[in-house]
C-alpha cells in the first residue's frame, strides 16, 4: 500500500513540472498573478473558478472567488470549490497543502518561472498546453507578442552598449527605500531592459540607506505605483531626502509602473520592459 | 526657566558618585555622537570637511542626510529611555516599558494603516512624507484619550487598572495590525515588517525639527518630577500623605511619555529593548533615585540608540539592518553581564 503511494507521489511529482494537457481543466484555480494574466490573454478565462489575491489584472478577476494569499493556501478552502485543476508557480504553498491536494486527486501543476523574455514566452506555451490550447492558436497568440519582443531585443542590444544605471524601489514608506538587489524580480526586470542594476552588491529586497543611494547615483529610479504610497506625485517623491541628491531625481528621471505589470513576468511585463527600454535608450 | 529647578534637583538629591557616573554617560554620549557623524557608507573625513568650507556632495551628505539621522536617533533613544524610567517609577513595576500603556501600539496601528491602505485612502496626498508620522501620532493620541476615558482621568482604581487597560489596548491594536498584515500585498508587507523593526532612514530636517521641539519640551516637563517619583516608591497613599499630588503626577508622567513615545515611534518605527532595559542598566550602575535615573536613562538611551543606528548603517552596507535588531543584540548581552556581576557581589 505504502509502495503504491510512493509510486503515485513519485509520478505525480514528475508530472508537477510538466506542461502537458490536463485531463479536465473545466474548473481551474490559479495561484499566481502572471498565470491569471496569461489565461485571460489566451482567452481561456471561462475555465477559471477562483484566483489568488495577487491576481488583480485584468479587472474582471474581481468577480472570481478568492483563494487568499498564494503562499498560505488552505486545503479545505480550495477543495470546497471542487476544482479539477490547480495551477501555480514555485511560490505556491505551503508545501504540505500542495501535497494534500495531490493526494485528493486534484491535478496540481507548477509552471516553471524564468524571469526573461524567453521565460515569459515559455510560460505562455506551458500554460496553453495545460489548458489544452491547440498548437496553431498558441502560435497565433504568441505572434501577437512578436512585434514587441523583436522591438525589445533591438533596444536591449542598443542599450547594452552603454547601459543606464537603474535603481528599482519596491516601497519607501516609513523606512529607507526598499531596493531590488541581486536575484530579485526587480533585478531581472532591469536586465530585461538592457540596463544595469546599481544595487548589485547584495541579494534580495533590502532597505538601503540614503548615503548608499547617493553614492550609487543612479541615472534612473523606477518605483512601483503602490510603493509611491501617499506621495502625491513624482516631484514630491523626488524631494524626499533619500532620493533628492541623485542624478535621477535632479534630471527628473523617476518613473513609476504598476508592480505586477513590471515584476509579475506575465504578458504585461514585455510591454513594460519595452516601454522602459525605450526611455532608457534616449540620450 | 525650567533648567534652574532641574539643576537644583539634580544636585540636591544626587550623590557625588552618581554625578560622576552621569559625567561618564555624557562622555559616552558625546563619543557615540562623534562616531555616528564621522562614519557611514559614504566615506569621507568629517574633520577635513569642517575645515574646508567648500560645498560638495560630502557636505550635503553630512548636513542633509547623516546629521538629521543621528540627531533623530539621539532624541528617540533619550525619549524611550526617559519614559521607560519614569513609567517604571510610576507603576512601581520593573517590567513597565513605553509599550505597556499601549501608546506605541496605537502609533504602530496608525502607521500600518497608512503603509497598507495609504495609497487608496489618500491618493496624491500633498504632505507625502508627513502623512505616516501624522497617522502614527493620531493613533497614539487616540490611545491616550481612550486611556483617559477608561481610567476617568488617569485617577480611577489605582495604577493596576491602568496597566490592564493598557494590555487590552495593546491587544486591540495588534489585532488591527494583524488584519492589515493579512490583507497587505508583498511590497506592503515588506514595508510593514521593516517598519516594525525600526529605522531612522526617513530622517530629514523638516521631519525631525517638530519632533525635537516636542520631545525636549515634554522631557523638561517630566524630569523635575523625579523627587515625587522617589516618594511614590513608598506606595500611593504614603506618597499622598507626604504631599505628592499623585493624580497630577500620573497625569504628567503618562501624558509626557505618551507624547514622546508617540512622536518617536511615528518617526522611527517600533524599537524594542531601550525603554525597558536602559533604566535597569542605569539603576544597576548607580542607584535608584530618580534625580539620577531620569537624566541617566535619557543619556544612555540616546548613546545606545546612536551606536545601534551607526551599526545598522555600516554593518551590511549599502543595505541597512533594522535598528531594533541591533538595540536588542547589543543591549541584551550587556544586560545579562550586569545581572551576573551584581549576583556575584
Amino acid at each position: 500500500m505504502r509502495l503504491y503511494f510512493l509510486v503515485i507521489s513519485f509520478f505525480s511529482s514528475l508530472a508537477l513540472s510538466d506542461c502537458f494537457e490536463s485531463i479536465d481543466s473545466s474548473r481551474t484555480v490559479i495561484a499566481g498573478g502572471s498565470l491569471t494574466e496569461i489565461t485571460y490573454f489566451l482567452e481561456k478565462e471561462d475555465k477559471l473558478i477562483a484566483v489568488d489575491i495577487t491576481s488583480n489584472y485584468p479587472e474582471e478577476t474581481k468577480n472570481l472567488a478568492s483563494i487568499g494569499y498564494v503562499r498560505a493556501l488552505s486545503t479545505e478552502g480550495l477543495l470546497s470549490l471542487s476544482p479539477t485543476l490547480i495551477i501555480g508557480e514555485d511560490d505556491m504553498g505551503p508545501p504540505l497543502v500542495i501535497d494534500q491536494l495531490g493526494v485528493t486527486g486534484v491535478d496540481v501543476r507548477i509552471v516553471p518561472e524564468e524571469q526573461t523574455v524567453e521565460g515569459i514566452l515559455r510560460k505562455i506555451r506551458c500554460l496553453s498546453s495545460i489548458l489544452g490550447v491547440s498548437k496553431s492558436s498558441q502560435d497565433q497568440k504568441i505572434s501577437l507578442l512578436n512585434k514587441d519582443v523583436n522591438k525589445l531585443s533591438l533596444l536591449v542590444a542598443k542599450n547594452l552598449k552603454s547601459p543606464k544605471r537603474v535603481m528599482l524601489i519596491l516601497n519607501m514608506q516609513g523606512t529607507s527605500p526598499i531596493v531590488a538587489g541581486q536575484g530579485t524580480s526587480g533585478d531581472s526586470f532591469i536586465k530585461m531592459t538592457g540596463s544595469e542594476n546599481v544595487a548589485s552588491s547584495f541579494e534580495g529586497w533590502k532597505p538601503v540607506n540614503s548615503e548608499a543611494i547617493i553614492s550609487y547615483d543612479p541615472d534612473y529610479i523606477v518605483i512601483t505605483e503602490r510603493g509611491m504610497g501617499s506621495f502625491a506625485n513624482i516631484e514630491s517623491l523626488a524631494n524626499d531626502p533619500s532620493l533628492k541628491f541623485t542624478s535621477a531625481a535632479k534630471n527628473k528621471n523617476i518613473l513609476t509602473e504598476d508592480g505586477m505589470a513590471m515584476l509579475g513576468f506575465g504578458v504585461r511585463t514585455i510591454a513594460s520592459a519595452l516601454k522602459f527600454s525605450e526611455i532608457f535608450s534616449k540620450k | 526657566m525650567r533648567v534652574k529647578p532641574l539643576v537644583k534637583n539634580l544636585l540636591r538629591f544626587t550623590n557625588s558618585s552618581q554625578i560622576y557616573l552621569l559625567g561618564v554617560l555624557l562622555i559616552a554620549f558625546l563619543l557615540a555622537f562623534l562616531a555616528s557623524i564621522s562614519l557611514g557608507s559614504f566615506n569621507f573625513s568629517v574633520f577635513e570637511l569642517f575645515n574646508s568650507s567648500k560645498t560638495s556632495l560630502h557636505t550635503t551628505v553630512l548636513y542633509e542626510i547623516r546629521i538629521p539621522r543621528v540627531i533623530l536617533a539621539a532624541f528617540v533613544g533619550a525619549s524611550l529611555g526617559l519614559s521607560g524610567a519614569s513609567l517604571q517609577g510610576l507603576f512601581r513595576n520593573p517590567l513597565a516599558d513605553p509599550g505597556l500603556i499601549g501608546v506605541s501600539a496605537g502609533a504602530a496601528l496608525g502607521a500600518s494603516i497608512i503603509i497598507v491602505l495609504g495609497s487608496s485612502l489618500f491618493p496624491g496626498f500633498i504632505f507625502g512624507a508627513f502623512i505616516l508620522p501624522m497617522a502614527a501620532i493620531c493613533g497614539a493620541a487616540l490611545v491616550i484619550s481612550l486611556l483617559y476615558v477608561f481610567t476617568r482621568g488617569f485617577g480611577y482604581q489605582g495604577i493596576t487598572y491602568m496597566l490592564l487597560v493598557g494590555i487590552a489596548v495593546n491587544a486591540f491594536a495588534s489585532v488591527g495590525i494583524g488584519i492589515l498584515t493579512y490583507i497587505s500585498t508583498d511590497s506592503e508587507l515588506r514595508g510593514l515588517t521593516f517598519w516594525t523593526m525600526g529605522s531612522f532612514g526617513g530622517a530629514s530636517w523638516y521631519l525631525i525639527l517638530p519632533a525635537i521641539v516636542v520631545i525636549s519640551l515634554s522631557m523638561f516637563w517630566m524630569i523635575p518630577s523625579s523627587r515625587k517619583l522617589d516618594l511614590l516608591q513608598l506606595g500611593e497613599p504614603e506618597a499622598y500623605r507626604l504631599g505628592v499630588d499623585v493624580k497630577k503626577l500620573k497625569y504628567k508622567v503618562i501624558i509626557s511619555s505618551a507624547i514622546t513615545v508617540g512622536v518617536s515611534v511615528s518617526l522611527s518605527g517600533m524599537i524594542g529593548f531601550v525603554g525597558l532595559v536602559v533604566p535597569h542598566l542605569v539603576r544597576l550602575l548607580g542607584g535608584v533615585n530618580h534625580s539620577y535615573l531620569l537624566p541617566g536613562s535619557a543619556l544612555l538611551g540616546a548613546g545606545l540608540m546612536m551606536s545601534a543606528d551607526l551599526l545598522s548603517r555600516i554593518l551590511v552596507q549599502p543595505a541597512e539592518l533594522p535598528v531594533g535588531l541591533i538595540t536588542s543584540a547589543i543591549g541584551a548581552p550587556f544586560f545579562l553581564w550586569l545581572i551576573f556581576r551584581i549576583r556575584k557581589i
